[in-house]
């Protein structure tokens, strides 16, 4: 999304005084957050009642916030049969504003990704409608959890720009960052929360940053993937082992913040009328290159599961500078085959570290 | 404040003006948009595509069949494949469709001014390169000399005989061959390579532009490259699942590029670079 340019400043806002600020946000935006369920579970939500739920700001949420931009299935227009023709309708959801609360730094990057995706060859409406009008209030890790990488793919733990107000959680209080207009805006608009910030609090920031740093527990040789990647250098045995242990669940690219391919298909409502949807697909499935008649350039499964890798680790580099893969670890957590990216990482790497 | 964003992905409605049948399976349908004066403004050029709507059906990429060069309508050449394509076969003459587009990298047809063409497809493969040749025979004095070699499975499926015939008339060089002959056919047999024996191309001034099923683009790459033909003098329009037409679903990816915005035309030096499935032992 384009925004000013703007200097950063940093404020302070007590930890006693987030939820008065939410809830300031929550009279003019539909609020997101994390928010842990009865069942445990931490889920980004909306939040109708500030008061009934529990917001979860250091346990990384299990979903990232695609869904909210890009839905597992959307309508994308309705169709109608009558005696003048076949004739198509636009569909235009409604999307309120909505402030997008305690995104952690590898979801927040999966965001900037998708604006890319959506916008670079063709801009896409649907994606660009829930875009637009959104706010993200990022919040920096102090805690990355036991598969997180975002170290290594250069999406964490701390980021300095992307979102609209950045927080560092310093013990009984928040720092925060104002990088770009809308967030100024927020806190211009609700100064009463803030205060400024000090020295004291500032250094407290970057000491909490190099702690945070130091508390990865995976370390993940992405860059050299890469480099292998793009010398052609993987051996074949790679993406055969994988392929043979990958199960065809596409747990992996539901989970996935940056995994945006879709399929389009018609549903019909009854003789004369259907809609078209939009669905999350899978590029490791094996019909996602299948042609009318069944023949699919790509024929063995080793080329789907190619195509995972290269996508996130070679072709995005060489489009955008770097990798599309944010390191938040969901798929090493769903994938029971043992064929996500860290395990790719590290066949990849063999031998050559 | 945003401002609002065309919706790329809404069709068309397109209503079929005329349908000529080319062989059993192979129709060319000719179809004009409902909205008089978009189709008035229509442009396209060689080597795009359209996506096709059919009710309950999606969506299917088909190529332009027609020539930009006679604008006013849009020729689909489609050959029954799937449940959309069978359902175009049920159309008929007033019945309307869904389309957008034209979408994708067309043939770089300035590239192509001066030089010897020569065309080479099997079956339902010269549905693309047919743009191209008529657009070569209302622009006569841009090129050189025109050879079409066209290779089907039996005489029966020969499809776009009007057009051979009418090529013909006009100086194009159109040798055909089939792999099984039927009774009555006294033309060549065998693959269309093979038709490749018989032609002399100029080689500093020719170019080749090949579209078929992989098995014969293989067969007939290996020819060309004996013959003398550089990657570059190669051109093809390539093939693939599609599903947005404009570069976001991913379906149509090609080791990095992707056919629906980097392609369906590619030159052959190109492909070279990825590792893709018609390339495979070449």
């Amino acid at each position: 999304m384009p925004h000013a340019a703007a200097v950063t400043s940093s404020h302070l806002l007590k930890k006693d005084h987030l939820k008065g600020f939410l809830r300031k946000l929550a009279k003019e935006y539909r609020l997101v957050a994390p928010v842990r369920n009865r069942h445990g579970d931490v889920l980004f939500t909306v939040i109708d009642d500030l008061d009934a739920v529990e917001i979860e700001l250091n346990e990384p949420p299990q979903n990232s916030l695609k869904q909210f931009f890009l839905p597992q299935q959307e309508q994308i227009s309705t169709y109608t049969i009558t005696p003048e023709g076949y004739d198509f309708q636009p569909t235009q959801a409604i999307i309120p504003p909505t402030v997008y609360f305690g995104v952690h730094p590898c979801d927040l990057s999966a965001v900037l990704y998708m604006d890319v995706v959506f916008s670079r060859q063709q801009r896409d409406p649907f994606y660009l409608r829930r875009r637009q009008g959104s706010v993200l209030i990022g919040i920096n890790c102090n805690s990355p959890a036991p598969n997180c990488f975002c170290n290594a793919t250069g999406s964490g733990p701390f980021l300095e720009m992307g979102s609209d107000l950045q927080l560092t959680d310093l013990g009984d209080r928040f720092l925060v960052e104002a990088g770009r207009t809308p967030g100024h805006g927020l806190i211009d608009r609700w100064q009463g929360f803030f205060a400024p910030s000090t020295d004291k609090d500032r250094a407290a920031h970057y000491q909490t940053f190099l702690e945070a740093r130091g508390r990865f527990s995976r370390q993940v040789h992405v860059e050299q993937a890469i480099r292998r990647l793009e010398a052609g250098t993987v051996p074949e045995q790679v993406w055969k082992d994988l392929s043979l242990r990958c199960q065809d669940c596409g747990g992996c690219a539901y989970l996935c913040p940056t995994c945006t391919c879709f399929t389009i298909s018609d549903q019909q409502l009854d003789a004369t009328s259907g809609q078209r949807l939009r669905s999350w697909d899978a590029c490791t499935f094996a019909g996602f290159t299948a042609m009318a008649g069944g023949h699919n350039p790509v024929q063995a499964k080793t080329g789907a599961i190619r195509q995972r890798f290269i996508h996130k680790l070679r072709d995005d580099v060489r489009l955008t500078g770097r990798p599309s893969c944010v390191g938040c670890g969901r798929c090493v957590s769903i994938c029971f085959g043992g064929t996500d990216i860290v395990r790719f990482v590290e066949r990849a790497c063999q031998g050559s570290l | 404040m945003p401002q609002p964003i065309t919706d790329i992905y809404l069709p068309r409605q397109a209503r079929v003006e005329q349908i000529e049948i080319e062989n059993s399976q192979i129709s060319t349908f000719v179809l004009a948009f409902s909205d008089r004066p978009y189709n008035d403004a229509f442009r396209y050029q060689p080597g795009q595509f359209m996506l096709v709507s059919m009710p309950h059906c999606g969506e299917a990429p088909i190529s332009i069949s027609s020539t930009p060069t006679r604008p006013g309508s849009i020729h689909l050449s489609v050959r029954r494949a799937g449940k959309l394509t069978a359902a175009m076969h049920g159309l008929r003459v007033g019945d309307t469709i869904g389309l957008r587009g034209p979408y994708g990298r067309p043939f770089p047809m300035e590239q192509l001014h001066g030089k010897d063409l020569l065309f080479v497809a099997g079956g339902i493969g010269l549905a693309p390169l047919r743009a191209v040749i008529n657009t070569c025979l209302n622009q006569r004095d841009q090129f050189g000399a025109l050879t079409v070699l066209y290779g089907s499975r039996t005489p029966s499926d020969i499809a776009f005989e009007n057009d051979l015939s009418q090529w013909q008339k006009q100086g194009v060089d159109c040798r055909l061959t089939v792999d099984a002959p039927e009774p009555g056919w006294d033309g060549a047999v065998g693959l269309v390579t093979s038709l490749l024996d018989d032609v002399k191309p100029e080689l500093d001034k020719s170019i080749a532009l090949i579209c078929g099923p992989p098995l014969m683009f293989r067969a007939v790459l290996g020819k060309l490259a004996s013959m003398g033909f550089s990657d570059h003098q190669v051109l093809t329009t390539m093939e693939r699942h599609m599903k947005c037409g404009v570069g976001i679903c991913r379906h149509c990816h090609m080791d990095g590029k992707l056919a629906c915005v980097d392609g369906p035309v590619f030159s052959l030096a190109e492909l070279r670079r990825l590792r893709i499935m018609e390339l495979e032992g070449c």
